[in-house]
C-alpha cells in the first residue's frame, strides 16, 4: 500500500469542450489530482500501458472514459482493461458518455465498468452530476498494484 | 410466352381477330353455299322433269307408231283371212290413233321441230287411215279383189314409208333432246358434287376455326381466370412486401435518428455547457461592475455597463432558449428511435376495449374541452403490440381533441371494420381539418399543419406513422380545411413479425 502516492484521473474523451467543463466541474468539488486527457483511443491506451508515468508502470489512477471515440469504441478499451490478465483489470473506470441506451449500459458493466452515467445536456445537471462524481472520487479507494510492482 | 391479364400482345390480337374473321367469312360462304346447293338441286330437278318429259314424248311417239305399224299389220291379216274378230281390233287400233297424235301434239307444244313432224305425221295419218278405212270397207263389202287391188297401189305409194320416216325422225329428235338434257343433268349433278364437296370442306374449316377460336378463348379465360386467382392470393402478400419496405425504410430512418441524435448531443453539451459557464462569468462581471460603479464611478463606462447588464443576459437568453429547443428536438428525435427499438409484443387486443381506455385516460381533457366522442361497438380484435397500438390511438385522438373549432361542439368518432387480413380503424372528427397540400407533410417529423396556436414539436403523427409501419400497418388522413379529419389505420389483424434490420 502506497498512500501517499496520489491518484492520477485519466480522461479519454474526444470531445474537447466536454473534457474541459468535467475537469472545471471536477476541480470546483475539490479535486486536485492529476487529470491527464487524451483525446483518442490509441494515445490513452499507450498512456495507460506503457508510459513510465502511467498507471501500468507507475501507482494507482481512475478512469474517465467516453464510449463515442474516433478511432475506437470505448467498449473496446473497457474489455482490454478489464481484461483477465490486464494490469489495469482493478482499476476503477467511470464511463461517463451521452449515450442512454439499456444495451450499450447493460454491455459496459458485463465488461466490468465501474461507474456509468449519463451526460445529462441539460448543463445545471451535467455540472451537478461531476461535481458529485467529484465528491465520489475524493472517498473512493483506488486499490494498488500489486501484480505490476510486485 | 407468359401473358399477363392486360399482356395480350398487339400481334396476339390481329391474330384474333383474323381467325374471328376468317371464320365469319367462313359461315357467310357455308350459307353463299347452301344456296347454290339448293339452287343446283332445283336445277336438277327441272332437268329430271325434262328428261322425264322427253320419255314421256318417246313415249307417245312410240305408242303413235305402234298404233299406225298395227293399224296397218290388222289390214294386211283382214285381207290374208277374214276374221270378224280383225274389224274389232282394227277399229279399236285406228280410233287409238287420233287420241295418240293429240297427246303427242300436247306433249311436244314446246318443241316447234316437233310440232312442224307431228303436224306433218298427222296428216300423213289421215290419208293412212283413209286408206286403210276403204280397204277395210271394200273387204266389208266382201270386194277382196277390189280391197286387194287398193291394198297393191297403196303399197306401192310412199306413204307408208314417208310415216315410218317421220316417226324415225321425231324419235331421233327426242333422242338428241334426251341426250342434251341427260348430259345437262349429268352437269348438274357434278356441280352438285362440287358444292357438296366445297360446303364439306367449308365447314371442316369453320368447324375447325369455331373450335379453334372456342378452345383459344377457353384457354385465355382460364388463363385469366388463374391470373385473377393468383393476383388475389397475392395482394395479401403484395401488402405485406409494400409494408416490409416500410418497415426496412422505418428501420433505417431510425437507425439514422438514433445516431444523429447522439452526434448532436455532444456539441449541444458544450454549447450549453459554456453558456452557463458564460452565465456564471457575467454575473460575476456585473456583480463586479455594480461594485465599481459604488466605489468608483467614473471607472464605469456606459457602453460596459449596457454590455454586462443587458446584452451578455439577452445572448445567453436566446443561446439558451435555442439549446433548450434543440435538446427537446434532439430527445423526440431520440424517444422515437428508441420507442422503435422496443420489441414489438403481440398479443390479442379488444379494440374496443382498448379506445375506451384510452379515452379514459384522456378523459379529463375531452371533459374540459367539452367534446363528444363515440366509439363504435363491436370494433374487430387484432392482434399486435398493446403499447403501440395504445400510443397510435392515443396520438391521433388527442390530436383531434387538440385541433378543435372554437365555438363548435367537438365530436369524434372511432370507426372500425375487417376488410380481408386486415383492420381498418377510422377516426373521425368534426375539427379544424388539414389542407390537402399537407396530408403527407403532418407524418413528417418536426413539420405541423395550420394555425400554430398549439404547443407541440411536429412529433406526434411522425411517430404515430413510424409505429404504424412497425406493425406491419399503414396510416393516411382524409380531410378538408375547416371540416374535420378522418385518419385511417389500417393494421394486420395478426401481426406477424417483422423483417427489422438489426441495428
Amino acid at each position: 500500500m502506497n498512500k501517499h502516492q496520489a491518484v492520477n484521473i485519466i480522461m479519454i474523451e474526444d470531445d474537447e469542450g466536454h473534457a474541459r467543463l468535467i475537469e472545471k466541474n471536477i476541480r470546483r468539488a475539490g479535486i486536485s489530482n492529476d487529470i491527464h486527457h487524451f483525446t483518442n483511443g490509441t494515445s490513452g491506451l499507450e498512456y495507460l500501458y506503457n508510459h513510465p508515468s502511467g498507471p501500468a508502470q507507475n501507482g494507482p489512477a481512475l478512469i474517465l472514459l467516453d464510449l463515442n471515440l474516433p478511432d475506437m469504441s470505448g467498449t473496446e478499451i473497457l474489455g482490454r482493461i478489464k481484461a483477465e490478465n490486464s494490469p489495469l483489470k482493478r482499476t476503477p473506470i467511470v464511463v461517463l458518455t451521452t449515450t442512454d441506451d439499456k444495451i450499450e449500459i447493460q454491455r459496459c458493466y458485463d465488461l466490468g465498468c465501474n461507474v456509468y452515467i449519463t451526460k445529462p445536456v441539460n448543463y445545471d445537471s451535467f455540472a451537478d452530476a461531476i461535481r458529485q462524481l467529484g465528491l465520489f472520487l475524493s472517498v473512493i479507494q483506488v486499490p494498488d498494484f500489486p501484480e505490476a510492482n510486485g | 410466352m407468359r401473358r399477363s391479364l392486360r399482356g395480350i400482345t398487339l400481334s396476339d390480337r390481329w391474330f384474333n381477330r383474323l381467325v374471328i374473321g376468317a371464320v365469319t367469312l367462313g359461315f357467310v360462304l357455308l350459307v353463299a353455299v347452301g344456296f347454290v346447293a339448293t339452287s343446283t338441286i332445283l336445277e336438277n330437278q327441272a332437268q329430271t322433269r325434262w328428261v322425264n318429259h322427253t320419255y314421256r314424248v318417246q313415249r307417245a311417239i312410240g305408242r303413235y307408231r305402234g298404233l299406225t305399224e298395227r293399224a296397218e299389220a290388222v289390214r294386211r291379216g283382214l285381207l290374208l283371212r277374214t276374221d270378224p274378230g280383225f274389224y274389232d281390233s282394227f277399229y279399236r287400233t285406228t280410233r287409238e290413233i287420233e287420241p295418240a297424235l293429240a297427246e303427242l301434239r300436247r306433249q311436244t307444244a314446246d318443241n316447234p321441230r316437233q310440232r312442224l313432224n307431228v303436224a306433218y305425221a298427222s296428216s300423213l295419218s289421215r290419208r293412212h287411215l283413209f286408206l286403210l278405212n276403204r280397204s277395210v270397207r271394200l273387204l266389208r263389202d266382201n270386194k277382196r279383189d277390189a280391197a286387194i287391188a287398193s291394198f297393191n297401189l297403196d303399197e306401192r305409194s310412199p306413204l307408208i314409208w314417208e310415216l315410218r320416216r317421220v316417226g324415225a325422225s321425231m324419235t331421233a329428235e327426242e333422242d338428241r333432246l334426251l341426250a342434251i338434257r341427260n348430259a345437262e343433268q349429268r352437269a348438274s349433278l357434278a356441280r352438285f358434287y362440287i358444292t357438296l364437296g366445297v360446303a364439306g370442306v367449308l365447314l371442316v374449316l369453320v368447324g375447325a376455326g369455331s373450335l379453334w377460336i372456342i378452345i383459344h378463348y377457353t384457354r385465355d379465360l382460364a388463363r385469366s381466370r388463374d391470373e385473377l386467382r393468383r393476383l388475389n392470393a397475392d395482394l395479401e402478400g403484395a401488402v405485406f412486401e409494400r409494408t416490409a419496405d416500410l418497415q426496412r425504410a422505418n428501420d433505417e430512418i431510425q437507425r439514422f435518428a438514433y445516431i444523429v441524435s447522439h452526434d448532436l448531443r455532444s456539441p449541444l453539451v458544450n454549447v450549453m455547457g459554456f453558456t452557463a459557464e458564460l452565465e456564471s462569468g457575467a454575473q460575476r462581471l456585473s456583480a463586479m461592475i455594480d461594485k465599481a460603479e459604488a466605489k468608483a464611478p467614473e471607472l464605469v463606462d456606459q457602453a460596459a455597463k449596457v454590455a454586462v447588464r443587458d446584452d451578455f443576459p439577452e445572448a445567453i437568453r436566446f443561446i439558451r432558449a435555442s439549446t433548450e429547443k434543440m435538446d427537446r428536438l434532439i430527445n423526440a428525435i431520440l424517444r422515437l428511435s428508441r420507442e422503435g427499438r422496443r420489441t414489438i409484443n403481440p398479443e390479442k387486443l379488444d379494440m374496443g376495449a382498448l379506445f375506451k381506455s384510452v379515452a379514459d385516460a384522456l378523459r379529463h381533457t375531452i371533459d374540459e374541452r367539452d367534446v363528444d366522442l363515440s366509439i363504435e361497438p363491436r370494433l374487430p380484435h387484432i392482434v399486435s403490440d398493446r403499447l403501440a397500438v395504445e400510443q397510435i390511438v392515443g396520438n391521433i385522438i388527442e390530436n383531434a381533441i387538440k385541433y378543435m373549432v372554437p365555438g363548435r361542439r367537438g365530436r369524434i368518432e372511432v370507426r372500425g371494420r375487417l376488410e380481408g387480413a386486415r383492420a381498418i380503424f377510422e377516426i373521425a372528427d368534426n375539427g379544424r381539418g388539414i389542407e390537402p397540400r399537407d396530408h403527407e407533410r403532418i407524418f413528417d417529423l418536426f413539420r405541423r399543419s395550420g394555425q400554430q396556436d398549439q404547443p407541440g414539436e411536429g412529433i406526434g403523427l411522425a411517430h404515430t406513422r413510424a409505429l404504424a409501419y412497425r406493425l406491419g400497418g399503414t396510416i393516411s388522413v382524409e380531410s378538408e380545411l375547416a371540416r374535420g379529419a378522418t385518419f385511417r389505420i389500417n393494421l394486420p389483424v395478426a401481426f406477424t413479425g417483422e423483417q427489422k434490420a438489426s441495428i
